[in-house]
């Protein structure tokens, strides 16, 4: 507000708020003008939170997306990199070490033939039992565990008497034998087969095929 | 920081040697981690790498070791030696009848598998026959070792190999070959004397499942039914009647 508009500097001292009494029509003018600005503002609404919430979803995707441009730019843009030739040669070593435990473990797979049906390992789940009432504990090792001889244990049922377990095995012929209570090597009755092992006992044979086993 | 990352990825290129085989190497420290006197694990390291040199496939040879510490309550430790002995003796062998049957240089697995065979009382003839009608050395590797647990099941010998080739030469995979022995299995708990075991199996009645019978053998799953995942394999005999009826009809008529 300035003298400009016909506002006296007495009026707009008073205006302002300061205590400055006016005569006759300058004061009814003066009181005219702050009636109107104070229904102007009973009339204004005051906006609530969620014009907040809104103006500053606004305002953050604005800036992600600027960030989101810059960061292309950034990327597609040349930049200098700037490498100590030892850690350069050092993650080359990595990379072609790391690729060499991968060709050495692809090499030790069976080799991938056309027209065959074993070519990926698949597994079988085969159901071993084993008849022992009185046993207190069985277990089954083979070939499939490396003779680890504590074996893989079997669960009881004690309504039958039959130990079981289940386990996926690859196709092909695998030896084992039962661990009765850990001291007793006792061959399985129901194998395809029982072949000298060497040392003087027998080993049990089961060959697994792709749909399963049939035993005697 | 970058010193951290240099020093690790120059320890990890460096570190990369590792055994051939995998297993061979590894033999001595999973004997000694079992508990086995570090002479012990140290002579068997010895047969296993000796083998290695010599370019047979070793895996045969550490399983056999463990098996041996593992049994050692009934089984010496110079037994088990002298039984590692053996099989590379049978490796050698193995590889002779394969390179001779025409595949060289050997493959491992049917230099293994043969070894196997003959250890079981499988000549060199009969490896150049199942060889001999194998595709592929994996179908060569299946083959030979059905056909020894067909002989250890108590087929003859010559049966054994016959009944692998004639799967073979019939169109069946190595899946096909794998149904033999529970085929056989099947038979003989259905009654069937040895004697006509092989025939039936040559003629496809043994095999245990409608999609493995015949010439259709081992041409893979009906409707990609997954390992497992298919119908249930029923002992003989116990399986339900084709015809509900002839539940009640007495056999033979």
């Amino acid at each position: 507000m300035s003298g400009e508009r016909g506002f006296t500097g007495e009026m707009h001292r008073y205006l302002d708020g300061e205590p400055i009494s006016l005569d006759g029509d300058v004061r009814s003018e003066a009181e005219h003008i702050v009636n109107g600005v104070r229904d102007y503002a009973v009339s204004l609404q005051v906006p609530g939170p969620e014009v907040d919430a809104a103006v500053m979803a606004v305002v953050r995707e604005r800036r992600a997306s600027g960030r989101r441009r810059a960061f292309w730019r950034w990327f597609v843009e040349p930049q200098a990199v700037r490498l100590r030739p030892a850690l350069a040669a050092a993650l080359v070593a990595a990379v072609v070490g790391l690729t060499l435990v991968v060709a050495r473990d692809d090499a030790g797979q069976p080799p991938e033939v056309a027209g065959t049906e074993l070519v990926e390992p698949r597994t079988v789940l085969v159901r071993f039992e084993f008849r022992a009432p009185h046993a207190e504990q069985v277990a089954v090792a083979g070939s499939f565990s490396e003779w680890d001889e504590s074996g893989i244990p079997l669960t009881l049922n004690p309504a039958t008497g039959l130990w079981t377990v289940t386990l996926p095995l690859t196709p092909g012929a695998h030896q084992y034998l039962f661990v009765i209570d850990g001291n007793q090597w006792v061959p399985d009755p129901a194998a395809h087969a029982q072949v000298d092992d060497g040392f003087g006992q027998v080993n049990s044979v089961i060959v697994v095929g792709p749909r399963g086993v049939v035993r005697s | 920081m970058r010193r951290l990352i240099l020093c690790a990825a120059w320890v990890f290129a460096l570190g990369l040697p590792a055994p051939v085989d995998g297993q061979q190497g590894g033999i001595r420290e999973q004997l000694l981690a079992r508990g086995a006197p570090p002479e012990f694990a140290l002579q068997v390291a010895e047969v296993v790498a000796a083998a290695d040199a010599e370019g047979l496939p070793t895996r045969a040879l550490a399983t056999k070791a463990l098996e041996g510490w593992a049994k050692r309550g009934r089984v010496p430790p110079e037994r088990v030696l002298f039984v590692l002995e053996s099989i590379s003796a049978n490796l050698r062998a193995g590889r002779a009848a394969t390179t001779e049957a025409g595949l060289d240089p050997p493959p491992g697995v049917v230099v293994a598998a043969a070894a196997e065979a003959l250890g079981r009382g499988m000549t060199p003839a009969d490896v150049h026959a199942v060889i001999g009608a194998a595709d592929t050395p994996e179908a060569a590797s299946m083959g030979l070792t059905v056909a020894s647990s067909l002989a250890a099941q108590g087929l003859e010998r010559a049966a054994a190999v016959r009944a692998v080739r004639h799967t073979y030469e019939e169109g069946g995979g190595p899946t096909a070959v794998l149904e033999l022995p529970s085929a056989v299995a099947g038979l003989l708990a259905r009654g069937v004397p040895m004697s006509d075991v092989a025939r039936q199996i040559l003629e496809g009645e043994g095999l245990p499942l409608p999609a493995a019978r015949g010439l259709g053998l081992g041409k893979g799953r009906p409707g990609n039914v997954p390992p497992g995942r298919g119908p249930p394999i029923e002992p003989p005999g116990q399986g339900k009647p084709k015809n509900p009826g002839d539940k009640g009809k007495p056999p033979g008529s």
